[in-house]
């Protein structure tokens, strides 16, 4: 998997980069994911816990 | 001198007066609601192209970045001269509440941590990061509207080197998919059940008494009184 999105250079001799890669989209999607269900399982059995106390 | 020394003295605490506490003056929240309505707009015209819902994006997204950025200006003011931007700032109780927080939820012993002032460590950890992220995003932005065509200007890529161009492209880029994951996060937030009295603040302004003695530090946020 590409950070970069490339193209040729307008001398034809070198790739130069033109951004990031889109391909890197899902994986950010991913991050907020594993976030979002991390904290929520965190949340839930500190909660759990807290009750049995 | 801190800003909260020089404030005009605030009315007390618990007022048997008022239910309410202000939290969002109105014109924050229409600053709020606007600019989730501009990021949304430009990640929409931004990614949907990518993904494969072809439209004409480039008007709709460069005319949205426009309002994003004229929002985040009147912000910065507003913050600056009119609002305690400190309340907005890393403190040396958030950052002891916040590891003994992250210690009680890992199952530690210790102290039970403090509560926070207007605003929890982690929003005041996400406002840091939103605001790098959108920072950047409209700086690399504005540079980038040299390079096409508008009714106000011509374009003219001759301003950077290619070399420079990817860089500043890929600033964008970058920063801008991050921000779908803090958006993500954000939503995630406001949605959650132990956080609506927060989101229902950023739809009517105010927070109950009860909220605002269970939630919040009394002595480290003394809002007005709403009339």
């Amino acid at each position: 998997m590409e950070l970069f999105r490339y193209a040729t250079s307008i001398y034809g001799d070198s790739k130069v980069v033109i951004g990031a890669s889109w391909e890197l989209l899902p994986w950010f999607v991913a991050a907020g994911a594993a976030f979002i269900i991390v904290h929520a399982a965190v949340k839930a059995i500190a909660g759990r816990r807290g009750h049995a106390h | 001198m801190t800003a909260s020394e020089t404030r005009a003295p605030v009315a007390p605490v618990v007022a048997p007066s008022s239910e309410r506490v202000l939290r969002h003056a109105l014109f924050d929240r229409i600053y709020h609601w606007v600019m989730a309505a501009s990021v949304l707009t430009l990640m929409g015209s931004a990614f949907l192209p990518i993904i494969g819902f072809k439209f004409e994006w480039l008007s709709l997204h460069w005319m949205t970045g426009i309002v994003l950025t004229v929002l985040v200006l009147i912000h910065i003011v507003r913050a600056l001269i009119w609002q305690d931007w400190r309340a907005m700032l890393l403190d040396g109780a958030d950052i002891r509440d916040g590891l003994r927080k992250t210690k009680a939820a890992l199952g530690g012993s210790g102290p039970a941590p403090g509560k926070p002032g207007k605003y929890k460590i982690a929003q005041k950890l996400y406002h840091f990061a939103a605001a790098v992220l959108v920072l950047a995003i409209i700086a690399s932005g504005l540079l980038m509207l040299l390079k096409i065509d508008t009714p106000f200007w011509k374009r003219n890529p001759y301003w950077f080197d290619s070399d420079t161009w990817g860089i500043i492209y890929a600033v964008h880029g970058f920063a801008s998919m991050a921000m779908i994951t803090l958006v993500m996060i954000h939503i995630y937030f406001a949605l959650r059940p132990d956080e609506w009295w927060l989101t229902r603040s950023m739809v009517g302004g105010t927070v109950s008494r009860e909220d605002y003695a269970e939630h919040c530090d009394t002595s480290r946020w003394r809002p007005e009184d709403r009339s």
